[in-house]
């Protein structure tokens, strides 16, 4: 009898233990993995995302005048996984805590992230190479700067220019 | 008093729950939706019927494979109108993770059409109620509109 009393009284005290949604916001756990949301800005198209994608959501489509690729992500087939956040090698892709994804039928065709990426441009001769964002030229570019910046032959050219160079200079002290 | 039934209907729809070769994930989400009471699917007047006869809301998951293709459209021929569906999870609405798949046709609207997605895999119970809410009203216009499901 005591224990039975015990759990009503803490029952009227606590009150109704059902989740108030949808009359209040539903409380949502800090690692919930909602849409993956994208930002172009921290984005250098390396692919990694739709290589892992296990449902296929992710497409990287070229854009027609050659400027940039489109990035799509399509929240219909997307699974949740976070696959690509994990894997996205600069924070561009993250799973926001959003999961107020219903939506009607016909909505179905525009219900994707979408946005466009810009290629880079050589710093020197100006040909499309990957975009260089900040946040990649800061992990990967931090030992010289300024090639990680050019295209592929501008820094062959660099690099040879700079050899040559130092073996002019050592050719010279020796003689 | 048809008028007045027809605003009063929307308070009380009956759910049908139509399992079209999903994995169980949405199924169980589904069940949890409607059972638990932290959830409580009931609290906007929903019911849970084991007959396709009976119901006004149907909820879909799978992607409808073709061994069941047949059987659920028969299922889903016998709701009567003008019935509202709720693709539930992934699957319905592009195939999830079986997209492409040797067994399945897609889309699914080329069968059903769906009036109201909830995507995830599976999605929360409370997504699920928030689709419901969506779904009556859709079924609140279809019902002022005296249109059905079939376009």
């Amino acid at each position: 009898m005591l224990p039975f009393l015990k759990i009503m009284v803490r029952n009227l005290l606590q009150g109704p233990s059902t989740d108030p949604f949808p009359f209040a916001p539903a409380k949502t756990p800090a690692r919930f993995r909602g849409a993956a949301v994208h930002d172009s800005e921290k984005c250098i198209l390396c692919g990694i995302c739709r290589h892992v994608c296990a449902a296929g959501a992710i497409q990287l489509r070229a854009a027609e005048d050659g400027s940039g690729m489109q990035f799509m992500l399509w929240h219909n087939s997307c699974v949740y996984c976070g696959m690509c956040a994990h894997y996205c090698p600069t924070g561009a892709l993250t799973m926001s805590d959003n999961w107020h994804l219903s939506h009607l039928g016909e909505d179905k065709y525009t219900f994707s992230e979408d946005s466009f990426v810009p290629f880079g441009e050589c710093a020197q001769c100006g040909a499309r190479i990957q975009p260089r964002p900040n946040v990649i030229v800061e992990k990967l570019g931090g030992r010289a700067p300024d090639q990680f910046l050019l295209c592929p032959k501008c820094k062959r050219e660099s690099l040879v220019k700079h050899a040559s160079d130092t073996n002019l200079s050592q050719f010279r002290e020796k003689q | 008093m048809l008028k007045l039934i027809q605003k009063l209907v929307p308070r009380s729809p009956w759910i049908y729950r139509l399992n079209a070769g999903s994995c169980n994930g949405c199924d169980v989400e589904m069940a949890t939706t409607a059972l638990i009471p932290r959830y409580d699917v009931e609290r906007i007047g929903c019911k849970y019927c084991g007959s396709p006869r009976h119901a006004d809301l149907v909820l879909i998951s799978g992607p409808l494979n073709l061994r069941v293709r047949e059987k659920v459209l028969r299922v889903f021929n016998e709701i009567p109108h003008p019935k509202v569906t709720i693709g539930v999870g992934a699957c319905p609405a592009s195939g999830g993770c079986f997209r492409e798949g040797y067994s399945l046709e897609e889309p699914v609207d080329q069968y059903i059409p769906l009036d109201v997605i909830v995507p995830g895999c599976p999605p929360r119970p409370q997504a699920i109620i928030e689709g419901v809410v969506k779904a009556l009203d859709v079924w609140r216009k279809r019902l002022e509109e005296d249109t059905c499901c079939r376009f």
